[in-house]
This record gives structure tokens, C-alpha cells and sequence, in this order.
């Protein structure tokens, strides 16, 4: 009797731990995070990107979470592919379970995302996919704070018409749905302002430029720019380097991968002078949560510098979190209702987002891809002016609201 | 005008291609080129050509293919001139030096890569789906000897390094995984063998990935060429160098990378065709794979040349990666596509042909350059640069399946006695 009484107590105290268990599991909120972590994707964005999101974890569970209990992050690897991207949307959607989608890198893999969450009523934030449609086809549960691709190219197109010694330009770009509308954009800008284009397309991945770089040295441009992201920046910039047309020989604006300057010098030894379009404020313009996410972003990773994509994927989260707390709801409307109420200030700055089912940018003259859209993304065009510089301390050189020093042009 | 020319080639190589085949296969003739001859002669010189052939039908030596080749090549060449004559390729004589020159370099590169591959398979009889993960290897390790562990060595030593680990790696690896298909403790040993590789493939990329991360990496230059300018610095019309690259005559230029790797692949071919035509091993490696019954009876031991054969077909691939660190950024899914061109390649040259192999090689590397310079649509250039080698795959297929220099029949029966 005494054993049986024993053996009940044991099954009572089992019982009442593992109900525990059932609880604590229960009070568990999923947010998808989508990240390119295998190739073809860029791997190095994906990484950094996974990494910011799993800080945003940590900080938001620090915090008190979300309607009181813990956020887990589900990171999932898009691979930069498009059908990949629906795959994981519908496994994050359906096994997850997950009540909201942050983080994205590649343009494409929004494209196709966005259309599986909207129908499914996720409420998406986009962290770093450009293209245009991603907000321009105006759905009801796809948000972003990058950048439209638009806006992108503009800072480029707009930069180089600054430069009077620049009357021919060579774009490579990267055959994809961030690099064919962004090269679209660039030349349309530039040959509106008086410069000749030439465009070079490649496929995504592509890691031998030698004859296509051939082709470009003869077309004679004075300007190059690089639409093209992953690694693809690196071997082209110093591939173009050792043929002579390199960021020491031409103006040269290099891929936005550049800002991890760590690689970018090890792996473009000859890069210096070149010119890379920044996402985001300076680091010494960073607001408090900025600075913040900074050091413990540095001291995890190792890098000299963070990168605009690893501030994008914590924000894309992190509003979310907030969004949800805002709402008292883990329902896709009423988050969808808090993001279009919202003020968050994140490591980018004050985000929010002035159109969208209440407020059509038709109302004010906007364009469609203004729905759901942050609109006070910084832009700036850095320069590398010494061998080895961080990119947070290189010179910014456009826009002049945010200038710190003179380009270096190549004659 | 121009597609109209090359609709006429099409039909009429295919014309040729049928009719020959079948008038040699109705007199009881060799057939084994005609396939190819008849293409050729077809789609260079049209119903003359085709109609000489089927009334002599003669005896289809390598001269029946080289000819119609260079002919059709030519007629290709002065249609795509006439009906393009603003095409760089056409009006920039030094661009097309410089075109060619860069495809002969990548072309040796490719060649030397695809002869590991070529010769796993004469030996083995298997293809190695690990072949890009060797060449990954290979880099990754001339990176971590000269840059992480040892900084500042020389790089010579670092390649070295390189050769010796993927040597043993691959020695390692058959002696503990491809064993099982020589003695029938596999029903299935090609199924096997593809299998096998390929797990080896997903194990060493991913653990590269865990162990280096996915941060693109680089070796430094192995070579920084003296600053010259000759004949004199004013006019340096013959020979113009900076620290990473030359320039001659004003026109091509190599980056010292490629330079470096394309002589050092050369030198170890020749040290390689050494090795197999003058040393009792090199020797008994192209007796196992021409007869491996009559090697061991000649008291060859098959399954060491099959470890020997493993082992070497790896290093080489890795050694390309290593001398190709230095020019491209590296990461652990770098090998993907150096891996497809080596496939394309040895089809090419035929499967098991170690001449063939570097010969298919610097004719893929000259096709790549060609279509990237000379498709008149730059936006399209070099966006097909993977379609250009799938091509010459098709055509490769479908007009001499066993390749430029390939045998009709591989000895090597998937390793077994």
C-alpha cells in the first residue's frame, strides 16, 4: 500500500511537471524570420540577418515578450530562390504556426512570398527586398521598411549626374527581380540627365567576369556600377581591378555586400576608392536602440561594422513584437491594424507607415508601391578612401544633408 | 539574314547527319563517325557536300571531321559578320584578342579540373559527384594555410598542403566507402557509387559551412608582377604591368591569378603525363583502365590503382580551387558550378580520355568567351554563359555520344575484377 502510495505521488508530481511543461509551451509566440542561409542566396546577407533576428528575440523576451509570453523567432532559409520562398512561407504559415513573417533579403523571394501570406492573412514585414510590387500590389497583410527598389536607384542615378566628368555609364546587373528593374530605373535617370548607358546583364551566382569585364573596357565608360548582390559584388569589383577598370581606374560604385568590410578587403584588395549606396544613418547618427543593437551585434559576430540588412531583419521582428502587443491579439487584422498605427523607434529610426487601408497614397499623389511602405528610409552613397576602412567610418559623400567629406574622382 | 543562314545549316546538318549514317549503315560500313561527319559537311557546305558523301561514302578518318568542322565554323563566322557587321567581334580585332586569349586561359583551368573527373572514371568507372566539393576544399585550405593559420607563408606551401590533405582525404574516402563495389557487397555498385559521392558531396560542403561559415573568403595574390613598361615608358606598346595584371600590345590583359593558375595547371599536366607514360604506377594506372582483368594478371593490383586513381582525381580538383582562391571569392557552395562544367567537359572529350578532358576544356573556355563577347545583346551576353556549355553538351550527345577522344566502350566495369 505504501509503495502504490509511492508510485501515485511520483505519477501526481510527473503529471503536474509535465502539465507545467504543456503551459510554458503554450505561451510561446512564433514570428517567421526568412533569410537566404544556402546558395544561391546570399549567404553572408542571410547570416547576418539571422543573426540581428535572434537579438531581436532575445531583446523582446527581455523586455516581457509579447501579450506576456515569449517570442520564438522560426528562421527559415530561402535560398534567394522564389520557389523556395513560397515553400517555406506555407511551412512557416502551416507547420510553424507562426503568427507573423519578418526578415527577406532577395527581391524575388518577396515577390513570391508576399502572395502566399497575404492569402493566408500573416501579416508580413519585409526587411531588405526592394522591388517595387512587393508593396505596389497593395495587399492588405505585406509590410516593408527597406527601401522601394525605385528610391535605390535613384540614389545612385542621382549621385552620378553630380559627377560632370562622368558622361558614359556601364551597369552590371544581376538578371533578377531586385537587378532588372533597379537597372531599369538607373537608366532611365541617367540618360534623363544627359549620360550614355550601356547594361550588362548576369545570372545570379556567376563568379568568372573576365569576358564580360572585357566588353565593358570596351565600351569605354567613365562610370560603373554594380546592381548585383552576394559575392558577385567582390569578384566582379576586383576582377574589374586587375583588367584596369576598377574602383582606382573609373568611378565605380561596387554591391551593397561591400559594406561588410572585413570581406569586402579581403576579398577586393585592390577596392579602394569605391563607392558603395548605404542603407540607414552613419553610425554615429544611429538612435539609442541603434547604438545599442550595434554592441551586442559586434561583440556576437566579430564584425567591425553592421550592416544595413542586419538592422532591417531586428526592426522587421521587433515591429512586429510591438505591433502585436499594440493589438492584445495574435489575429492577422489586428496586427495588420496596429502596423498601420504604428510609431516604433527601432535601430533605423522612427518607423511607420502612412498609407494603407486607411489612407490610400493615391490620397496625397503617391504611387501604389507607397502602401504599407516606410518612407523615411535613409539613403547615402559612401566612399572608401583608405585601404582597409570600415565601412561605418568611410566618407560619406551624398546626399549633402548627410555629407561628411569629398568623393575621390578618378580622372 | 543571319537566322535565316543558320536555319539552312540546321537543316541541312541534320539532313546530313540521317542520310550519311544510313547510307554507311546500308553499305555495312564503320558508322561510328558518320553521325558527326554528316552534320559537319551538311551544315558547312550544304546538298554538295552531303550528296559527295553519300555517292563516295570514303573511309571517315579524324580529317573527314576536322575539315567540315573548320568549314562550318567559317561559314558561320562570315554569315554572323555580314549580318552583324557593327558587332564587336567583328570590328574590334584587339577585343577579340583579347576574348580569346581569356578563354584559352579559364579553358586550361576548366581542362585541368575536368582531368581528375576523367580519370576517376577510366579507373573507377564511376563519376564523382564530390568533384566541385574537392575543388571548394582545395581553395578553402590554401586560404586557411596562408591567411588563418600560417599568415604570410609562402603560397606555393599552402598549395602543397592543399594537394597532400584532399590526396589523403581521397585516399581515405575509397578505401572506406568504395571498397564495397568491387567485391559485390553491393548489387547495384554505379547506383552506389553516385550515392555515395554525393554523400560525401552534402557532407563536405555543409561542414565546411559549419566549421568556415559562409562569409566569402580569399586568398591573397600569389603573385604581384613587378611594375614594367617596355619598350620604354612612354610608349609601353609591347608590355604594360601593374601589381595584379599585364597588358600586351596595348590589347589583352591577364590578371596575374589566372596567369598563375593556367602555367601552373600546364606545368603539372606535363608532370602528370610524365607520371603516367614514364613511371611503373603511372604505367599500371592506364593498364587498369584499358584492361583491368590483364593489369591483375600482370600482377597489377586494380584495387590500389582504384585508392591511387581516387585519391589523384581529388587532389586535382582541389588543386584548381587552390589556384583559383586567389582570383575568386570562396565559399562552401563555390564547386556547384566548376563541378557541371567538368561534366560537360568530359563528355566532351570523352568520357575516360585524359587528352580529351583538357582538350574539351580550352574548347568550352573559347565557347564561353565567345558567346560573352560576341552575342550582340549585352544584356544577354553573359546571362547565358551556363546554356553555352549545355549546348555544346547537346550537341555532343547527339552527334558523337563517346566524345572527341572518348572509347566507344569503357573497360572499367565500376571498379570490380
Amino acid at each position: 500500500m505504501k509503495k502504490f502510495g509511492l508510485f501515485a505521488s511520483a505519477c501526481a508530481f510527473a503529471m503536474a511537471v509535465s502539465a507545467g511543461g504543456v503551459n510554458a509551451a503554450d505561451c510561446v509566440h512564433k514570428i517567421g524570420g526568412i533569410a537566404p542561409l544556402s546558395a544561391p542566396g546570399t549567404v553572408v546577407g542571410g547570416e547576418a540577418m539571422r543573426d540581428a533576428m535572434l537579438i531581436a528575440e532575445k531583446d523582446i523576451n527581455a523586455a516581457g515578450g509579447v501579450l506576456g509570453c515569449d517570442v520564438k523567432i522560426v528562421i527559415a532559409d530561402s535560398e534567394g530562390l522564389p520557389e523556395k520562398a513560397k515553400a517555406i512561407m506555407e511551412k512557416l504559415i502551416t507547420q510553424d504556426g507562426v503568427v507573423a513573417v519578418g526578415g527577406g533579403y532577395h527581391s524575388s523571394v518577396g515577390v513570391a512570398a508576399k502572395d502566399v501570406a497575404n492569402a493566408r492573412k500573416i501579416p508580413t514585414v519585409f526587411a531588405e527586398t526592394w522591388n517595387d510590387t512587393i508593396t505596389g500590389d497593395k495587399q492588405k497583410y505585406i509590410f516593408r521598411i527597406a527601401p522601394l527598389s525605385s528610391w535605390a536607384s535613384a540614389t545612385i542615378w542621382r549621385y552620378a549626374l553630380t559627377i560632370d566628368s562622368v558622361k558614359k555609364v556601364a551597369i552590371l546587373t544581376e538578371n533578377t527581380d531586385y537587378g532588372i528593374p533597379a537597372a531599369k530605373e538607373t537608366t532611365k535617370g541617367l540618360e534623363g540627365g544627359g549620360k550614355e548607358v550601356v547594361t550588362f546583364s548576369v545570372d545570379i551566382g556567376t563568379q568568372d567576369y573576365a569576358g564580360i569585364i572585357q566588353r565593358i573596357k570596351a565600351s569605354k565608360p567613365d562610370m560603373i556600377i554594380t546592381l548585383a548582390t552576394g559575392e558577385a559584388g567582390y569578384n566582379f569589383t576586383q576582377q574589374a581591378a586587375d583588367a584596369g577598370i576598377g574602383p582606382l581606374d573609373v568611378v565605380f560604385v561596387t554591391g551593397q555586400v561591400s559594406l561588410e568590410s572585413k570581406a569586402y578587403w579581403e576579398n577586393v584588395p585592390d577596392g579602394n576608392r569605391a563607392f558603395v549606396q548605404r542603407i540607414g544613418l552613419p553610425e554615429s547618427g544611429f538612435s539609442a536602440r541603434g547604438k545599442a543593437f550595434a554592441k551586442v551585434y559586434k561583440a556576437k559576430t566579430g564584425k567591425k561594422a553592421v550592416e544595413s540588412y542586419a538592422m532591417e531583419a531586428y526592426d522587421s521582428v521587433a515591429i512586429l513584437a510591438q505591433a502585436i502587443n499594440e493589438a492584445k491579439s495574435t489575429d492577422g487584422d489586428a496586427i495588420v491594424k496596429a502596423l498601420e498605427s504604428i510609431t516604433y523607434n527601432g535601430t533605423l529610426g522612427k518607423i511607420f507607415f502612412p498609407y494603407g487601408t486607411g489612407k490610400d497614397p493615391s490620397a496625397d499623389g503617391k504611387p501604389d508601391s507607397w502602401w504599407h511602405q516606410w518612407p523615411d528610409v535613409a539613403l547615402t552613397m559612401i566612399q572608401y578612401q583608405k585601404e582597409g576602412e570600415s565601412s561605418g567610418n568611410a566618407t560619406i559623400v551624398y546626399p549633402d544633408v548627410y555629407k561628411t567629406g569629398e568623393p575621390i574622382i578618378n580622372k | 539574314m543571319f537566322w535565316g543562314a543558320i536555319l539552312w545549316m540546321v537543316v541541312w546538318g541534320v539532313i546530313g547527319s540521317i542520310a550519311i549514317r544510313r547510307r554507311y549503315l546500308h553499305r555495312d560500313l564503320d558508322t561510328s563517325n558518320a553521325n558527326i561527319v554528316g552534320a559537319f559537311v551538311g551544315a558547312g557546305t550544304g546538298p554538295v557536300g552531303v550528296l559527295f558523301l553519300w555517292l563516295r561514302t570514303p573511309v571517315l578518318t579524324v580529317h573527314y571531321i576536322a575539315l567540315p568542322a573548320i568549314i562550318t565554323m567559317g561559314v558561320f563566322m562570315f554569315v554572323f559578320a555580314t549580318s552583324d557587321p557593327n558587332n564587336i567581334c567583328v570590328t574590334n580585332g584587339t577585343f577579340v584578342a583579347s576574348q580569346v586569349v581569356n578563354g584559352l586561359v579559364i579553358g586550361i583551368i576548366y581542362g585541368f579540373m575536368a582531368l581528375g573527373l576523367t580519370l576517376i572514371f577510366s579507373i573507377l568507372g564511376i563519376v564523382s559527384f564530390a568533384h566541385g566539393e574537392f575543388y571548394m576544399i582545395g581553395g578553402m585550405l590554401v586560404y586557411y594555410i596562408t591567411v588563418v593559420w600560417f599568415p604570410g607563408l609562402n603560397p606555393v606551401l599552402g598549395v602543397l598542403g592543399a594537394c597532400i590533405i584532399t590526396f589523403s582525404l581521397g585516399a581515405a574516402f575509397e578505401r572506406a566507402f568504395l571498397t564495397p563495389m568491387y567485391d559485390g557487397r553491393v548489387a547495384r555498385p554505379v547506383e552506389y557509387g553516385i550515392l555515395v559521392t554525393f554523400g560525401l558531396a552534402f557532407t563536405l560542403q555543409y561542414f565546411v559551412q559549419a566549421v568556415a561559415g559562409a562569409n566569402p573568403v580569399k586568398a591573397r595574390r600569389f603573385l604581384d608582377f613587378p611594375r614594367l613598361r617596355l619598350p620604354s615608358d612612354d610608349d609601353p606598346w609591347l608590355l604594360k604591368s601593374s601589381r595584379g595584371s599585364l597588358e600586351l600590345f596595348e590589347s589583352v590583359t591577364i590578371s596575374s591569378p589566372r596567369l598563375t593558375a593556367a602555367v601552373t595547371c600546364i606545368l603539372v599536366l606535363i608532370a602528370l603525363l610524365y607520371f603516367l607514360h614514364r613511371t611503373w604506377t603511372g604505367k599500371a594506372l592506364r593498364a587498369v583502365s584499358l584492361d583491368r582483368d590483364a593489369a591483375a594478371i600482370a600482377g597489377i593490383n586494380p584495387d590500389r590503382m582504384n585508392m591511387l586513381a581516387f585519391a589523384l582525381g581529388g587532389m586535382i580538383a582541389a588543386m584548381a580551387g587552390a589556384l583559383l582562391v586567389q582570383a575568386f571569392s570562396w565559399l562552401p557552395q563555390v564547386g556547384a558550378i566548376p563541378a557541371m562544367r567538368s561534366f560537360v567537359i568530359v563528355v566532351l572529350g570523352g568520357l575516360g580520355s585524359l587528352p580529351g578532358a583538357f582538350i574539351g576544356g580550352i574548347f568550352v573556355g573559347l565557347v564561353e568567351a565567345a558567346g560573352t563577347g560576341c552575342v550582340p545583346d549585352p544584356q544577354k551576353a553573359a546571362s547565358y554563359i551556363p546554356a553555352y556549355g549545355m549546348l555544346v553538351l547537346t550537341l555532343t550527345l547527339l552527334l558523337r555520344p563517346t566524345g572527341l577522344l572518348g572509347r566507344r566502350f569503357s573497360s572499367a566495369t565500376h571498379g570490380q575484377n
